[in-house]
């Protein structure tokens, strides 16, 4: 009877343990949540570029396909091209507000 | 003896500091081309890489025997003439018309905006309750073909009036637009045709921007038809991965007046044939 307890409890443990390695590796899967929550990042990011006229050409696109791909529920895949447009939202943004300044390059001799 | 002192003094700070007004940038401009093309003569820029490419000239002036834009200056002729519902025509916006393209872009100081033709044709048939027309494609392509051909021969002359500090913010505006990088390709304008015009970019060779302006619209044997000036804006920006702006919103308008100033001196040669 206490075996059967200690097999039970050690199971649970490990399947515990297992479970949050799995998170740490990276290896969970991501679920509906999280590619609701990747997308609205990358809308985001998105707006933010848009805002300084500094929006990528496929920004929109990669977030209409990982929008199209959480309703297919292939969440990872979302989350992937979710992350794309984020990083581009944020590249567009910063790509604008560093060049706030004009600068006349060298190559153009006044 | 010390206000003189102080007058010179301020005056040489303020010559250093003075920004280059529009003809210092274009005398810039034209001073890096003639380097980079010494035989090219400054008139010749008006057929853009055809005057730098003669491979590309010689295919060029084969096509411009049968130009395929003609069917456009027709179709455009014809809605020159026809009048609009109310009885009214093109002819009542535009008195001087049908040769007026050399008239845009200018400062307007009424509305406070760069003037462009196609946004002065909508303008036309919106006040006579007419639909207007798309920026890019379609039939806006005919009249601005008529328009520019009736145009052809006259001087671009752009004026940045100096009783409107408001022109000049929009030329700078302009200005920096061409020189900001944009696009996942982290190009500017000035990128491919200032640093590298003449070059090639996949087959293709980079045309200078003076005279980038006077041969608009275009046939682009690429578009399979006419197009005009901001719609090649966006093709642009879509080239090097940037998300195009509004054809006719502020920031191509700018873009525009910036660009045709750079062409002042030079005759329009519209409509034009392009690969």
């Amino acid at each position: 009877m206490k075996s059967k307890y200690l097999i039970i409890m050690l199971m649970l443990t490990f399947s515990l343990v297992a479970g949050s390695a799995a998170v740490l590796a990276g290896d969970m899967q991501p679920d509906a949540a999280a590619a609701m929550d990747a997308i609205a990042k990358a809308e985001a990011a998105r707006k933010k570029a848009a805002s300084v006229n500094g929006e990528w050409r496929d920004t929109g696109k990669f977030i209409k396909q990982a929008e199209e791909a959480a309703k297919a529920g292939d969440y990872s895949k979302a989350v992937k091209l979710a992350n794309k447009a984020e990083a581009e939202g944020q590249l567009g943004y910063e790509q604008q507000v560093s060049q706030s300044e004009l600068k006349i390059p060298s190559y153009l001799k006044y | 003896m010390k206000t003189i002192l102080i007058t010179l003094a301020i005056l040489a700070v303020s010559a250093v500091t003075a920004q280059a007004g529009p003809e210092e940038d274009r005398m810039a401009f034209i001073k890096h081309y003639k380097a980079r093309f010494p035989s090219v003569p400054r008139e010749e820029y008006v057929n853009g890489a055809y005057a730098i490419d003669p491979i590309g000239r010689e295919n060029w002036e084969a096509i411009e025997e049968f130009p395929p834009y003609e069917p456009f200056i027709d179709a455009g002729q014809a809605m020159w003439e026809k009048p609009f519902a109310n009885g009214k025509g093109y002819k009542d916006c535009f008195p001087d018309g049908p040769a007026i393209a050399h008239q845009y872009p200018h400062w307007d100081k009424g509305k406070g905006m760069v003037m462009t033709l196609p946004l002065a044709l909508n303008e036309c048939l919106q006040a006579n309750g007419e639909k207007p027309l798309k920026y890019k494609k379609g039939p806006i392509n005919n009249i601005l073909s008529y328009i520019a051909f009736q145009s052809r021969g006259k001087v671009v002359n752009v004026v940045v009036p100096d009783d409107d500090p408001r022109a000049m913010a929009a030329f700078e505006k302009g200005k920096k637009f061409y020189f900001t990088r944009r696009g996942q390709l982290n190009f500017s304008c000035a990128t491919c045709h200032v640093q590298n015009t003449g070059l090639k970019v996949r087959t293709e060779i980079l045309s200078p921007s003076v005279g980038h302006v006077t041969h608009w619209p275009v046939y682009r044997s690429k578009w399979g038809t006419v197009g005009t000036l901001h719609r090649r804006f966006s093709g642009c920006n879509n080239n090097i991965r940037a998300k195009a702006l509004q054809a006719q919103g502020e920031e191509y308008r700018n873009l525009e007046y910036f660009l045709s100033y750079l062409s002042n001196g030079l005759e329009l040669n519209g409509p034009g044939a392009r690969k």
